[in-house]
């Protein structure tokens, strides 16, 4: 059983994550904004980061930023937007190696993609996970 | 010389003018000279005929006068010798036809003396008879019958007593005079036909070239004759001929030159027209720039929008291209067109920064035909209006993009959801599609607005315009919006005026501006906070307020409040579902029913926003009757 922190604003697709992730076995903590993810982050660290980008107060980016600054996140990160478009989002997400869905994304690839990164062997740290080509659709 | 000769077509058009034009311009000597002459010569004849015949008359009358008053007095004289001596009469008779054979301008060419009882007496000269009398079978001369006279008088004694009739007869000067008058008037006849056809042959030699070069225009214009060199005219015609040819062999030499160097002749026509007064004045009110640049990258000319965009108001003739625009992709463009002889290569240049800047577009066409030389004309327009309507358009389906997907990823997730196993629970299904209706509805109203606004920005919106009753209206507005402030505790009051007039406008449309006010007020109040709204009634006007004690708008942020998808990028609004898109539609509401929204607002204070509507003195109406009330929460 993995540790997942599932970080998004808007509560419909918290709830439907955490819904989705749990059901896999994994144990889920939700925030709603990037400061509240980050104390949870500082408090306890995570196998798997699930962010959205566009949040108020601490926003997606930063919150890696201080994910990977301190050194809380195991296994690897997952980056939910609808904002790949965004030219400056896409280079800064490029350079950390994270993995991108972009929204509207499938719940079965995200939860698919949360237990490739929750089974991976000891020793990967987020930075060495290569990142996922964006689908469209992100189904499947 | 032209063959044809044109009619008229286009001739002097009044009866006055056709004659003057058929007189004066030669017409007449030039077709009718001979009718003309003819004419004169029948004349002439005519008034000899006439003149001879009145001078015949006259001559006529006073022969016949006198040879009455001759034949009077001769039979008096025989009257009285004869009573005596009738040989006596005779010899008298005798003597006096030998005498009076030329009398008083009439010649007397017979007498005879004829008894009562019808015998002749005497006869002289006895081998002439008289004309009137008995035929003697002699043909008298043609002239002298012609003017023969015979006169008869009774021949009395003094007492009375009959001695027969004398006839007496004469011939005067007819012929002679008439030989007279036929010679002066022929003399003066020759010399007034010598003058006239001299005159005659003088004037047609003026006018003939004359003649011939109205042909030859009549020709040219009515499209009969279009090659020039067909339009000379004989050099004998005289110097006008010798003038008008010079003039033909100078217009075919310029259109031979025009012909043999197209381009070179087309770009100078082009520059004498720029530099004529009126291509000048309408080259400079383009709003677009225009330079004209040489082969040698120099500005031979520059119209007057062209030096102000360029900030050259002094004038940039003479100026290289590189050194007026400071990008040397512009004179690449220039270069290339005139290698290329091409039309429509253009650069963009921007210039300047921040608010300053803007987009000058330069489009370079090459004047000549051939590649490889000639001039260039290069037309600039600034564009920053266009670039920045595009940014904007662009912005607009950044953010719909934005807020579309939001929805669509919760139907999207949702959906996918309920077709997994393991989620078919009646709680789960029950949730999924909760949050698909209500995603849906959000999408629905996403949608909506984005299209009303658009609508009513592009001037497409459809207006079912009304009477409205505003007491009505905000009363069920306040009543729509209490289960949100319920929600959060928030005091949500109405005072309205006893009495409101009716506004015109359409209903559904101030629906929607007041619930995005009222709604926006209960969305970014605390809980436990106020929400009031308020009517009142001024001059020319009606205003509602709608007032809060919510996280107020920062200053530098109210001046963006109303634009499209803008939220403050303050964490309290953003951690506030929205889409920016609420006070933009209501300020396109109001404007469109000729009001404004003013805002007051501090920031962590709350904020006020005043709609005012306009209520025409035409409009008021009647006044909608309704009792004070405050509806509180």
């Amino acid at each position: 059983m993995s540790r997942v922190l599932v970080v998004e604003d808007d509560p419909h697709i918290l709830r439907l994550i955490s819904m989705w992730l749990e059901r896999q076995g994994h144990d889920v903590r939700e925030a709603r904004n990037g400061l509240a993810a980050r104390e949870l982050l500082r408090a306890e660290p995570t196998d798997v980061l699930v962010t959205d980008v566009n949040m108020p107060g601490l926003d997606g980016l930063a919150l890696i930023e201080a994910a990977l600054a301190m050194g809380h996140v195991r296994r690897g990160i997952v980056v939910l937007t609808n904002r790949w478009d965004h030219g400056e989002i896409r280079d800064r997400l490029a350079q950390w190696h994270v993995h991108v869905l972009p929204k509207p994304f499938s719940p079965a690839r995200l939860s698919e993609l949360v237990d490739s990164l929750a089974t991976a062997k000891d020793g990967d740290s987020p930075s060495s996970v290569v990142a996922s080509e964006p689908r469209p659709s992100g189904s499947g | 010389m032209a063959a044809a000769v044109q009619p008229m077509h286009d001739g002097p058009g009044t009866p006055t003018s056709r004659w003057r034009h058929f007189f004066w311009d030669g017409v007449l000597p030039e077709s009718l000279g001979l009718c003309f002459v003819i004419i004169i010569l029948s004349g002439f004849a005519g008034t000899y005929l006439v003149a001879e015949y009145l001078w015949k008359q006259q001559v006529v009358g006073a022969q016949r006068a006198e040879t009455e008053a001759l034949a009077q007095t001769l039979a008096a004289a025989l009257g009285t010798v004869a009573a005596d001596e009738q040989e006596t009469g005779a010899t008298m008779l005798q003597a006096c036809g030998t005498a009076l054979e030329q009398w008083r301008g009439v010649h007397v060419r017979a007498l005879r003396w004829t008894a009562p009882d019808g015998v002749l007496r005497f006869s002289w000269p006895p081998r002439v008879p008289l004309v009137a009398g008995v035929p003697t079978g002699t043909t008298p001369d043609a002239g002298a019958a012609r003017s023969s006279v015979v006169t008869k008088a009774d021949v009395h004694s003094r007492g009375g007593a009959a001695f027969g009739t004398l006839e007496v007869e004469t011939t005067g000067g007819v012929a002679g005079a008439r030989a007279f008058v036929l010679w002066n008037w022929g003399i003066a006849a020759a010399v007034t036909l010598v003058v006239f056809v001299g005159f005659y042959h003088r004037l047609r030699r003026h006018l003939r070239p004359m003649v011939a070069i109205e042909r030859n225009l009549h020709s040219y214009a009515s499209g009969v004759e279009q090659e020039l060199l067909t339009l000379t005219l004989s050099e004998s015609l005289g110097v006008p001929a010798r003038g008008w040819n010079r003039l033909i062999e100078q217009l075919v030499d310029l259109q031979r030159r025009l012909q043999a160097a197209p381009a070179a002749g087309a770009a100078q026509n082009i520059l004498e027209r720029f530099e004529s007064a009126t291509f000048r004045r309408l080259v400079d009110r383009l709003p677009h720039g225009v330079l004209w640049v040489g082969e040698n990258q120099c500005i031979t000319y520059a119209n007057a929008a062209g030096a102000a965009i360029l900030g050259r108001p002094d004038g940039l003739v003479g100026a290289a291209l590189a050194e007026v625009v400071d990008n040397p992709a512009v004179v690449q463009t220039a270069v290339a067109a005139r290698a290329r002889a091409a039309s429509g290569l253009s650069v963009d240049h921007t210039r300047g920064s921040g608010e300053q800047e803007s987009t000058l577009r330069f489009r370079a066409v090459a004047l000549a035909d051939q590649a490889g030389g000639g001039d260039v004309l290069i037309t600039i327009e600034d564009i920053s209006q266009l670039r920045e309507s595009q940014r904007a358009r662009d912005n607009f389906l950044y953010h719909v993009t934005h807020e579309l997907r939001t929805p669509l990823t919760n139907i999207h997730a949702y959906a996918e959801t309920l077709t997994k196993p393991g989620f078919d629970d009646e709680q789960t299904r029950k949730e999924c599609y909760n949050v698909l209706i209500s995603e849906t509805q959000r999408l629905a109203r996403l949608v909506e607005d984005i299209l009303s606004i658009s609508q009513m920005e592009v001037g497409t919106a459809r207006f079912d315009v009304g009477d409205v009753d505003l007491l009505r209206l905000l009363r069920q507005m306040v009543q729509d919006n209490l289960g949100a402030a319920d929600e959060k505790r928030i005091d949500l009051t109405l005072s309205l005026p006893p009495k409101v007039p009716k506004i015109r406008g359409d209903k559904q449309r101030l629906c929607v501006l007041l619930n995005n006010l009222i709604g926006n007020a209960i969305k970014y109040t605390r809980e436990g906070g106020k929400v009031q709204v308020a009517l009142e009634v001024a001059e020319n006007c009606v205003r509602i307020g709608v007032t809060d004690t919510g996280i107020g708008i920062a200053p530098a942020d109210q001046a963006h409040v109303f634009e499209k998808f803008y939220r403050a990028a303050d964490d309290a609004v953003q951690a506030i579902t929205g889409t920016g898109l609420g006070l933009a539609l209501a300020q396109e509401v109001a404007r469109l029913h000729g009001g404004e929204i003013h805002l007051q607002s501090e920031l962590g204070q709350g904020s006020t926003f005043t709609v005012e509507l306009p209520m025409p003195a035409a409009e008021h109406g009647p006044l909608a009757r309704e009792p004070a009330e405050v509806t509180t929460r």
